[in-house]
């Protein structure tokens, strides 16, 4: 079963995205609320995937994105972004996410159902279900 | 009318993004619940009713603190027990504490006596602090312990009334800084809070209108927000 590593600061966005992802048979899902517990948790559990928020307390998103994509072994894990940060916000620094630290999509959280959610899940994984 | 000449910090449109921007997490809570209840079967609707209260507490305090910018005469000081608020502060919190996995705690012993204040907006201040915290802690990666004590003590300047948490992230330099950043950053609270901290600057402004202040204190070894209250001495002597 795939790993999935969920970096979600809401404790109850966390459990509603974990329990939808998990029933689905999609994967285990690994959540934690900030980046440096983001670091050691993919340490531990070897994650296929990554679902992150960028607005995180005390160590932005980008920089776990930084931190993360440093490590060879994985570099090749496929990064969705799901935040509360709309698109207009960033969209200058997009290429730079895409392109350098290999972002695979952006979902805006206000306008992303669960079946969207999973739907973009399936598509990223790296296993067919 | 009090306003004249006045532009009352409650009223700033910083404040009022500020909420809109706060709203939107009960909002998404609500819409994902009802999602995963469709998808999974579950028709216990708690959780919803949970997010839902707290997104109307948050409207009521910020027009709670509209209104007593603007009708100050209509919140008379009074004499209150600070236990009392705390106690009922506690009770208003205690579901929405639970759906976050925080344990609340009250520390309201002492006799203090009663303090001059508006009852409706002191509690109105702390339930709003009280529920940034909640949702805050369990983000936080310093805390032990996801719990949160209501608390009361004295201090050379009054009787302190406020909320503490197990972190070091509560202080006067990071509400300063988030006063400074409200309405210019998206986390004016950067190492307190993931979302834009309206709750707490909702809090700041309704003490404000009140002429009181929210300020960061301790209470044993734990941090917190709270505010200075003068014990009413009048009532004392009778």
């Amino acid at each position: 079963m795939n790993q999935i590593l969920l970096i979600e600061p809401d404790y109850v966005l966390a459990k509603i995205y974990k329990q939808a992802l998990e029933a689905d048979g999609l994967a285990k899902v690994t959540v934690v609320s900030g980046a440096q517990a983001a670091i050691m948790a993919a340490d531990e559990h070897k994650p296929d995937m990554v679902i992150m928020e960028l607005q995180l307390i005390e160590h932005s998103g980008v920089e776990f994105l930084y931190e993360f994509r440093s490590y060879t072994e994985w570099q090749g894990v496929p990064i969705l972004i799901q935040t509360i940060v709309p698109f207009g916000e960033f969209q200058d620094n997009w290429h730079l996410l895409q392109d350098e630290l290999g972002v695979r999509s952006y979902l805006y959280k206000p306008h992303t159902s669960l079946r969207q959610l999973l739907s973009s899940v399936r598509e990223h994984s790296l296993v067919s279900t | 009318m009090a306003t004249d000449g006045y532009e009352a910090p409650i009223l700033s449109q910083q404040l009022l993004l500020g909420v809109a921007e706060e709203l939107k997490l009960p909002l998404l809570q609500i819409a994902r619940h009802t999602e995963l209840a469709q998808l999974n079967g579950n028709t216990d609707l708690g959780n919803v009713r949970t997010a839902a209260q707290m997104a109307l507490q948050l409207l009521d305090n910020y027009v709670l603190g509209v209104r007593l910018a603007l009708e100050p005469q209509h919140f008379p000081l009074e004499a209150v027990s600070v236990s009392s608020v705390l106690y009922d502060t506690s009770q208003q919190l205690d579901t929405f504490a639970k759906s976050y996995n925080v344990d609340l705690e009250l520390s309201i012993a002492g006799k203090y006596g009663p303090v001059l204040a508006n009852r409706q907006g002191l509690q109105a201040a702390l339930v709003s602090v009280g529920a940034a915290l909640i949702e805050a802690i369990p983000a936080l990666e310093g805390p032990r312990q996801l719990k949160l004590q209501l608390a009361t003590h004295r201090s050379r300047y009054g009787v302190i009334a406020g909320v503490y948490a197990d972190t070091k992230q509560l202080s006067n330099e990071a509400l300063q800084r988030g006063r400074r950043l409200q309405g210019r950053s998206r986390q004016p609270l950067l190492n307190l809070s993931q979302s834009n901290g309206a709750g707490i600057f909702v809090a700041d402004a309704i003490l404000q209108a009140m002429d009181l202040h929210l300020i960061a204190s301790r209470h044993h070894h734990l941090h917190g927000l709270g505010t200075v209250l003068q014990s009413n001495y009048q009532l004392q002597l009778v």
